[in-house]
């Protein structure tokens, strides 16, 4: 998707939370949760975080990236289904009936910096 | 040291999107956010709506493209105020965008702001303008299973406007197939069959959004 301008959002991002907790320091460790059904590829993600992390704080960070799956409910058979893809019907009955839970997160969760 | 976050990443965006969309609501202005493939007619669709809504609207319009102003040219020749963006290279517009575009029109004398995205099916879907409806423009030519292979676009769309209807017997188009699908990406939405270059369905579609924009 546009994974360039979603790490240029992220550096920006971590770079506002560690100032405003009053730090200064280098950035160590990111801690992402990027669901399944968000859009966003990993592997994007890191390839962008390696072209646009040097010359900033977060040059040595290292990205931990969580990747949450989403849940299926299918109204007719009442299955609950974990995926990690949008489904074209129930996995197990294959009813069109179905709402989709969760998968879509794009979240900063936390950031390790040197003391 | 550790610094808990929990933050959307792409909530500096989310942000300024509902700026917009206050700013929206107090000039009295209902803004919809037009995604679609290149080649979709979106820009022939507005074209036709405009016909359409002439005089019982005050419309504007933000194009959205990579490069040129090709379409702004041919919004701004229907005495539609028009500001276009050039991305350079962006596959998406975002919120600041707009911000920034909104400085180049009087919003009092708007009802409807119309947002032609930069054509994409992919990248739009992520990115909050801070519109108060997103229509998907989809071709016949293109084919039925554009909601399967691109859900995230269309499960967060109130209307789906199937365009260049006119060529649905020299295609293998199914409307009943999409009409299926997005019922249950989107069951709220709202699905159209349309010509711009024969008209056909262009008067329901925009009675539609009127009755949007003026509830």
């Amino acid at each position: 998707m546009h994974e360039l301008s979603i790490v240029e959002t992220l550096i920006e991002q971590v770079q506002q939370e560690v100032e405003r907790a009053g730090h200064h320091g280098r950035v160590l460790r990111l801690d992402l949760t990027i669901g399944r059904l968000s859009g966003a590829c990993c592997d994007s993600i890191r390839f962008a975080f390696e072209l646009l992390a040097p010359d900033t704080p977060l040059a040595d960070a290292e990205l931990h990236i969580t990747e949450p799956k989403a849940t299926c409910r299918c109204q007719d058979c009442r299955a609950v289904v974990e995926i990690d893809q949008f489904p074209v019907g129930c996995p197990r009955c294959g009813s069109r009936a179905i709402l989709i839970d969760g998968g879509r997160e794009l979240l900063l969760q936390s950031i390790e910096i040197e003391d | 040291m550790k610094i808990v976050a929990a933050k959307k990443i792409l909530e500096a965006n989310d942000r300024l999107a509902e700026e917009n969309r206050t700013r929206f609501g107090a000039a009295g202005v209902f803004c919809v956010n037009l995604v679609g493939s290149p080649g979709a007619g979106k820009t022939t669709l507005l074209e036709a709506l405009f016909a359409e809504l002439k005089g019982r609207l005050r419309l504007a319009v933000i194009e959205g493209d990579i490069a040129g102003s090709i379409d702004a040219e041919r919004i701004a020749k229907l005495g539609v105020p028009v500001v276009q963006i050039n991305t350079q290279g962006a596959c998406h517009l975002d919120a600041a965008m707009i911000a920034a575009a909104l400085a180049d029109f009087d919003l009092d004398a708007v009802d409807v702001l119309l947002i032609e995205n930069v054509g994409n099916l992919v990248c739009t879907a992520g990115y909050d303008l801070g519109e108060h409806l997103r229509i998907v423009v989809l071709s016949t030519s293109e084919g039925d299973d554009k909601a399967v292979k691109y859900p995230a676009i269309f499960q967060g769309s109130q209307a789906l406007c199937i365009t260049k209807a006119d060529l649905l017997p020299l295609t293998n188009f199914d409307v009943p197939r999409i009409t299926a699908d997005m019922k249950r990406l989107a069951p709220q939405s709202e699905i159209f069959q349309v010509a711009a270059l024969t008209g056909e369905g262009i008067p329901a579609a925009a009675d539609w959004l009127a009755g949007k924009c003026s509830p």
